[in-house]
This record gives structure tokens, C-alpha cells and sequence, in this order.
């Protein structure tokens, strides 16, 4: 991520909102200059870093665009590997070595006999080193010695200067207090980075679906506006963008800013995640339970349509989203909702047991493997139904289940004339 | 349900309150919860009992510690420990730099016998710590900042990487103990402290911000710390405890070329400012408004490279060099502590003379070999940039020489503190190199330092 001092001077403040100077990553000088960077940076492999951070200052001369340059030179050094030279001997060793001798001078006198030419010849002999080699290992743990090993990604001007823009993004937020979200997708994602970044979330049902999810963390509400979560809330940032349908206000202090501002952004931005959203399925199970379900109930099989993790359970400070969300097509109030209890890790299952009790939701169908050390009576005393199974859940027997709770929960479902698909 | 109160992220939560007939009003209803912030402990303890609430927060745990230490307390040091347990082992202690606040620390960690964080500023003195309660103690020390993160009983972590201890240990540490506590009162500093449940505290100090310095602060010391139990002045210590020291400037020319270039990056540099009247129109801000300027203007751009420019010029002179090279020889034999300005200057002379470095990117086995080193009369000279700048330990130093310009007056102070604190009543000195006719000078002047003797 970018240090502040090259995001504050792209922050522009219109009244109580919060707007920062992107750049136009189809701008043909911009494109040029982006591509220059990657070139030298390309020309810069296995050299170290000091000599790369020289040669963006080199390149920045003294142009006024400078802090949009080393913010690509930023962007591609942290992407990239970095790594200390492989060296005969560790550098402590060596220096610890030299500056027992010190302090030496060029010319000798009476209380320093010998010079510092002397001295390293001395040690370079000892430990059979080449002058050059001391004066390079002498101090080669340093981060500004490190070898430019890997240039990390297969960078082109459009893919660093969009990247720079996210980065810009992120930056805002450095300085925000917290941050309120609105979506109404990919809560499996979402809540894995919000957990990932110790987030702490407040979330409500929205008006038109989906959910208002309130970003802070638990010191928040005592410190008046501490920007203390600022790196965490500006690091998940890219989790929104695997959304599809999102909007963000954060509410943001940066210094140049007299009190508190907004900084808006919704799905129609420009903006692209480096995030990795993850796979349809958590497991085998899932998929397979999936795929069976689309054969023998899906299309016109059934009156049951499946969407996957569209809901979420909310459970103050925590949610469980379960794995899939059975839509009656008759009425789409019917719903019932499956979650999938495979093999799981035993600390695992203890915090979805929990959770389960917390949620007590008669909505909810549990289908559970048997070898797991869990009986009926673990799940005693909450609304949610529960069935075994041994190898793989029976399809039949499941959704033989999920029309008696539907017919327990809303009532049997009025006789429809055929419907027509929902799709 | 049971009601219970426990720690989360620095905050407290009662939980399954449906029993508790009154909520304290230190609690707020937030997010669903009953929450009141960590450092309100000992505030609700008595609430808790009498309301028959589960107390859940405490996770330290008590601890068998031997004083390996055959150091003496001092009386002032006596006194000090006294009026902190007087005052239930809550509030700060001002002792001026180099009068053994760490030794009295030691004895606080000792009296309290439970597990302690110690929050220090600087890497630095993390340091320091980890060396001193390891030896004190005998037993392993967790370090928590940048580079190291392991949590022991009793653990040292920086103002910086407190909080994120704090959020997620803060209710195994029965003691806090703040070092350097004035920086407390401002904007993040104070949080980790806020959010710490520990009962017992102790800040030490040598500047305790007065009370017009903490208006406007985020919070007060004494509501995070408790007050000042105990006050010791340097004048009472100096000549009993302390090394007499005196200060000394050694002015050096430029060479008629670097003064060519340095008139010409002036005029470039302070041309600029003075054209655009910057310092009247900006005040205090001025410098700031020529960093905007330059990323907009080529002028101000080229003002600010002559700027930097400038100072590199200043702080690696060969004038300064050869100065340097010249105490080197003369104080041959001592211990010398270089300040510089800048890390690139620092290893410089290293790679120059040929001897060890400390910068803010030296990890700890190495530091603690260089200051080990220098102790036994290994090393005779260390060079350093910023970072021994914070009440750093190094009782042989006899010599300190400050190589670059721009020195607050803080910061003097702490330098001057350092090479203060002795053994043997030896006179130390302090050497500080300035160009002459360069604004290093005109910064001297604007800097009153008490007791310099030219």
C-alpha cells in the first residue's frame, strides 16, 4: 500500500466530501510514463534496491508530477521480491570482524598505527574475500541492499496505472474512522476478509434486500473517530470490489481536512480487485450435493430453485452464512435454508455448533456427517432440523424434509397453476 | 444466564445483563452490547461484585520473580517506589533522565508480582528493556513491535505496536508500565493505555507536560495513569548522581566549492521563500505550504530539491568529515557516541572508520552485541542516526558529537541526558560540529539550551 505522504497531496476536499485526483489510465503521456517505469524496473532486476529507488529519483528529476511517480514506483516495489544477497559469510560476522579494529583512518598515527587499507587487506585475507567482496557484504542485510529477484507481476501501463488508482483508493481510507457498506452479494467473501482484518460489523437487513453492514472496530465507539482501524478498513477495501452490486461511505479525518468528510464510492466506479474472490464451493460436498441437485430437481424437475449463500444469519457480533438458500418458485417467501456440516476440524465444528445454537432458526436445515463425533443431542433445544448421513446427504430424503418444514413454517402452499419458470 | 463482564479489543462487555438490576453508567449501549472502555477496571470492580457479575476480564497471572540485581536504590528511588504503592500502585513518577526510573520500574514489577507490559517509544529502548528485565529477572521477555512479535508474562512492546498487542492481550498484563509517559496525552499514543484493563500503572518520565500542554489532548495523564506520586528535579541529582557535563561547538568552513554551491542552493532554496513571502504569509506553516507548492509549481519544486540538497551539503562537508576525523583522533581511547542526521551519513562513517552502526533497521541480537561491545571496550565508537535518541543507555559513552544541524530542543536535551548518565563522576562532553555562516548557526540561536559554557 502506498505511504501517506503520497496519497495526501491527491486528496481533494469539496465541501463535506471527499474526492481523490485519480488518474486517467488511458492518457497516452501517462501510459508512457507508466511504461517507462516498468522498464527500468524490468532493467533494474537483480540489482539492489537503493540503486531502483535512484533511479526513480533519477527519473523524477524535477518534475512536479513526482509523487504520481514514485507512487508507481511504489506500486511496483512492493509487488515485487526483493532479497539480500547469498553471501560466504553472514554480514554480522563480517562486520563485527572489521569494527574491531575501529576506528581507522586513511593516514596512521600514534594511537592508530594502522590504516583502514591495512585493515580491510588484513580481513579480506583472513577470511579469503576479495576487497570488493567486503566492501559489498560489509552491509548487505540491509533492506536497501537487497536484490531485485522477482519484478512480480506482468505489469502494463493500463494494469499499473489502474492498480495506482486502487491504491489511491486504499489510501483514503487510511485516515477513516469507519466505514458503511451496502451489498447484496458474495457475503462469503466479504465476511471472510472482514474477520481476516479483525473488523468489527454492525449489519441490518437493507431496504431493497441485501445488507447495510456498519465497518469499525471495538474501540471505535469510545474514541471519537480513532483512525486506528484506518490500515485494516483501507487493506479490505478490495474485498468490496468482488461485489457486484455495492456502494461504500467511509467517513474520513484526513489532515488537511478541518473535521470529518465523506468518501463515496458504488459499483459504478472504475476500480478492479487484486483480491482472488474465492472458488463456487468450499468442498467436494458442496459441489457434488450441487450438481446432484441441478440433475434431479433442477429445471422443470421441481418447484425448488437454489442459489448459494444468498443469505445471511445475522448473530450480533458474528453471521453465519449457510451454504445454500432453497427458493420455493410457487412463493418466493418459501425459503428454506441448507448448510452442508462436512469434515471438518473439530474447533471448526465446535464454533458452528455454537453458532447454530445462537441462530436457533427453524429455517435452517442442517445436514451432518455422521463420523463426526456429533449426535442428535447436540443440536437438543434449537428449531433447526438436523440429518445424518454417511457417505453423501440423500437428496431425496432432504428435500422430503425441506417440504415438511416449508409446510410447517408458512403453511402448505396454495395449488398454483403451473408457474412459469423463474429463471 | 450468568452476567458477566469480558475483555474485547480494548474494550469491556457485559454480557447476559438481564439479572443485573443497575448498569454502571461508565457502560454505553453500543452495537447491541453493554461496552465500557478497558482502562475503567478498577472503576467497576466493586459494581461487579455488588451487582453479582461474573468477572471475566483478568487472564494475568501471578509470577514467581527473583531480583537478580544487586544495585542499591537510591533514597530519591526509595521514595519514589513508596509514594507509588502509597497511591495503590496507580500514577506517574518524574525523575529527570539518567536518575534509574527503570531500576525503579524493576522494583514495581517486582512489588506487583503478576504479569507487566512495558510500552516503550522507541525500538530503541525496547531494547534496553528486553536486556534489562532479562537480566534482572532471569527468565524470557516477550518483545512485540515491527520485526518481533512474541508475548510473554512479562512482555515490552513500542507505542506503535501497542495497540494491536493491547487489542488482543490487553487483559493478560495486571501491570502497565508506561515509559517516557509524556507522550500519552496525544492523538494515538494514548489508546493503547485506554484500552489496557491492568489495575496497577506506572508512568515514568523526565517532562511531565504541564498542565496548558495536555489541553486540547485527547486525554489526560492522570485520568489514564493516575497523578504524580513523586517529583525529582535535575538540578537536586546533578553532582550527586550525575556527571557534570559542558558543551562545546566546533565551527567548520566549507571549501570555497561547496560554498559556491551552497550560496547557489540558498538562493535557489530561500530565494523562493523570500519571493514569495511564504514565512509572512504561512507563519510556522510555511514549509509546508512550499512542499504543496512543489508538486505543483517548478519553482517551488526546485526550491525544495535545493533544499534537501542543501542539507545533505551541510551534513556531509568535508569540513565536517575532517572535523570529525580530528576528535576521533583526539579523544582516542574514549567512548564516542556520532549523532547524524541522516542513516545515509551514519554508514557512511561507518564503512569511513571502519565502526559499528545503529540505525533504526538494526534488529536486536545486533544491537545488543554493538552496545555490549562498547561497554566491555570493544567498540570505542558508535555511530548513530536518530534512533539512540530516547534515553538509550550507554553509561561509557564520555563523548557525544552531533554531526547534523536541526536539532530540536527535546532532543538536545535527551542527547545531553544520555551521555550524562555515568558510572564515575566524570565530565562528559558534548561536541557539536556547524558549518559556519550556514543557517545551521541561526538554528543554534533559536534553540536556548541553560548551563552552556563556551
Amino acid at each position: 500500500m502506498l505511504t501517506s505522504e503520497l496519497i495526501r497531496p491527491r486528496l481533494r476536499i469539496h465541501g463535506s466530501n471527499l474526492r481523490i485526483e485519480m488518474v486517467n489510465e488511458q492518457d497516452p503521456s501517462l501510459q508512457q510514463k507508466a511504461q517507462d517505469l516498468i522498464n527500468i524496473f524490468n532493467r533494474y532486476q537483480s540489482q539492489s534496491q537503493a540503486a531502483w529507488e535512484e533511479a526513480v529519483r533519477a527519473y523524477e528529476g524535477a518534475n512536479v508530477d513526482y509523487i504520481f511517480i514514485r507512487g508507481l514506483a511504489k506500486v511496483l516495489t512492493d509487488a515485487a521480491v526483493f532479497k539480500p544477497l547469498t553471501a560466504p559469510l553472514p554480514p554480522a560476522t563480517l562486520r563485527e570482524h572489521i569494527f574491531s579494529y575501529g576506528p581507522v583512518f586513511e593516514k596512521p598515527d600514534l594511537f592508530h598505527p594502522t590504516t583502514r587499507q591495512q585493515v580491510l587487506r588484513e580481513v579480506a585475507d583472513t577470511l579469503e574475500l576479495s576487497l570488493d567482496e567486503i566492501d559489498e557484504i560489509m552491509f548487505a542485510d540491509r533492506g536497501a541492499s537487497y536484490r531485485l529477484m522477482d519484478t512480480g507481476p506482468a505489469w502494463t501501463p493500463s494494469t499499473l496505472l489502474a492498480r495506482y488508482n486502487l491504491e489511491l483508493a486504499r489510501g483514503a481510507l487510511y485516515w477513516a474512522s469507519h466505514i458503511t457498506i451496502e451489498v447484496a452479494s458474495n457475503y462469503k467473501d466479504l465476511w471472510k476478509f472482514i474477520k481476516f482484518f479483525k473488523l468489527m460489523f454492525w449489519a441490518q437487513p437493507g431496504q431493497d434486500g441485501g445488507y447495510r453492514v456498519d465497518l469499525d472496530g471495538p474501540i471505535s465507539p469510545f474514541v471519537s473517530s480513532t483512525l486506528r482501524y484506518g490500515r485494516q478498513l483501507a487493506a479490505f477495501l478490495p474485498a468490496l470490489l468482488l461485489c457486484e452490486h455495492w456502494q461504500m461511505q467511509a467517513y474520513v479525518r484526513p489532515p488537511q481536512a478541518r473535521g470529518e468528510i465523506l468518501y463515496r464510492l458504488d459499483h459504478s466506479c472504475s476500480l478492479r480487485s487484486h483480491f482472488k474472490s474465492s472458488g463456487t464451493f468450499d468442498s467436494r460436498l458442496e459441489e457434488e450435493f450441487a450438481c446432484e441437485f441441478e440433475q434431479k430437481m433442477g429445471e422443470k424437475r421441481g418447484h425448488w430453485r437454489m442459489v448459494r449463500e444468498s443469505e445471511v444469519i445475522l448473530l450480533g457480533d458474528t453471521v453465519m452464512v449457510p451454504d445454500f438458500v432453497l427458493i420455493d418458485t410457487r412463493d418466493e417467501k418459501r425459503r428454506i435454508l441448507i448448510e452442508l456440516v462436512g469434515f471438518w476440524h473439530p474447533n471448526y465444528l465446535k464454533r458452528k455448533v455454537e453458532k447454530v445454537r445462537a441462530a436457533n432458526c427453524a429455517r435452517l436445515l442442517l445436514l451432518v456427517y455422521q463420523g463426526l463425533n456429533l449426535t442428535e443431542e447436540t443440536f437438543d433445544g434449537t428449531a433447526s432440523e438436523v440429518i445424518f448421513f454417511q457417505n453423501k446427504p440423500v437428496l431425496k430424503e432432504v428435500m422430503q424434509t425441506v417440504e415438511a418444514m416449508a409446510n410447517r413454517i408458512y403453511g402448505p402452499c396454495p395449488k398454483l397453476k403451473r408457474t412459469k419458470k423463474t429463471k | 444466564m450468568e452476567a458477566s463482564v469480558f475483555f474485547q479489543g480494548g474494550t469491556l462487555v457485559l454480557q447476559d445483563n438481564n439479572q443485573v438490576e443497575q448498569i454502571s453508567i461508565l457502560f454505553q449501549f453500543v452495537k447491541n452490547r453493554w461496552r465500557c472502555e478497558a482502562y475503567r477496571y478498577h472503576e467497576i470492580v466493586s459494581w461487579m461484585k455488588e451487582q453479582g457479575i461474573r468477572n471475566s476480564v483478568p487472564r494475568w497471572q501471578p509470577l514467581k520473580l527473583d531480583l537478580h540485581d544487586t544495585r542499591e536504590l537510591h533514597e530519591y528511588q526509595v521514595k519514589a517506589l513508596d509514594a507509588w504503592k502509597q497511591g495503590n500502585g496507580r500514577g506517574s513518577i518524574v525523575l529527570p533522565t539518567g536518575a534509574g526510573k527503570t531500576l525503579v520500574a524493576v522494583h514495581a514489577i517486582h512489588h506487583v508480582s503478576a504479569s507487566t507490559v512495558v510500552l516503550v517509544p522507541t525500538t530503541s529502548l525496547l531494547y534496553q528493556w528486553y536486556a534489562l528485565l532479562t537480566n534482572v529477572f532471569q527468565t524470557e521477555i516477550g518483545v512485540y513491535y515491527s520485526s518481533e512479535k512474541r508475548v510473554h508474562p512479562l512482555t515490552v512492546t513500542t507505542y506503535h505496536s501497542a495497540g494491536d498487542l493491547i487489542a488482543e492481550y490487553g487483559n493478560s498484563f495486571k501491570l502497565l508500565i508506561c515509559d517516557e509517559v509524556h507522550h500519552l496525552p496525544a492523538r494515538t499514543w494514548g489508546e493503547a493505555a485506554l484500552m489496557t484493563p491492568a489495575p496497577f500503572r506506572l508512568g515514568l518520565t523526565a517532562t511531565y507536560p504541564e498542565e496548558h500542554e495536555q489541553v486540547g489532548e485527547r486525554w489526560r495523564l492522570d485520568e489514564l495513569i493516575g497523578p504524580i506520586v513523586y517529583t525529582q528535579q535535575l538540578e537536586t541529582i546533578v553532582g550527586k548522581q550525575l556527571a557534570e557535563y559542558r558543551t562545546q561547538r566546533v565551527r567548520v568552513d566549507l571549501t570555497p566549492q561547496e560554498r559556491a554551491t551552497y550560496e547557489s542552493l540558498h538562493e535557489t532554496y530561500l530565494g523562493f521563500v523570500r519571493d514569495r513571502e511564504l514565512q509572512r504569509k504561512y507563519g510556522a506553516d510555511w514549509l509546508r505550504e512550499l512542499m504543496r507548492l512543489s508538486a505543483i509549481d517548478p519553482h517551488a519544486r526546485r526550491a525544495m530539491l535545493a533544499r534537501r540538497q542543501l542539507l545533505a551539503l551541510l551534513e556531509s562537508c568535508q569540513g565536517k568529515y575532517a572535523a570529525l576525523e580530528e576528535l576521533l583522533r583526539e579523544h582516542a581511547g574514549e567512548r564516542i557516541l556520532v549523532f547524524t542526521e541522516s542513516n545515509a551519513v551514519a554508514y557512511t562513517i561507518a564503512r569511513k572508520y571502519l565502526v559499528p552502526v545503529i540505525s533504526h533497521e538494526t534488529g536486536v541480537a545486533e544491537r545488543k552485541h554493538i552496545l555490549e561491545a562498547f561497554q566491555a571496550g570493544r567498540y570505542s565508537v558508535i555511530a548513530t542516526s536518530k534512533v539512540l535518541n530516547e534515553g538509550i543507555d550507554v553509561p561509557e559513552a564520555k563523548v557525544a558529537i552531533v554531526i547534523g544541524g536541526g536539532v530540536s530542543k527535546r532532543e538536545y536535551l535527551q542527547r545531553l541526558g544520555r551521555i550524562l548518565r555515568k558510572k564515575e563522576p566524570l565530565q562528559a562532553v558534548l561536541i557539536e560540529l556547524l558549518v559556519r555562516n550556514s543557517i545551521e548557526e541561526g538554528k543554534v540561536q533559536r534553540r536556548q539550551v541553560p548551563r552552556e559554557k563556551r
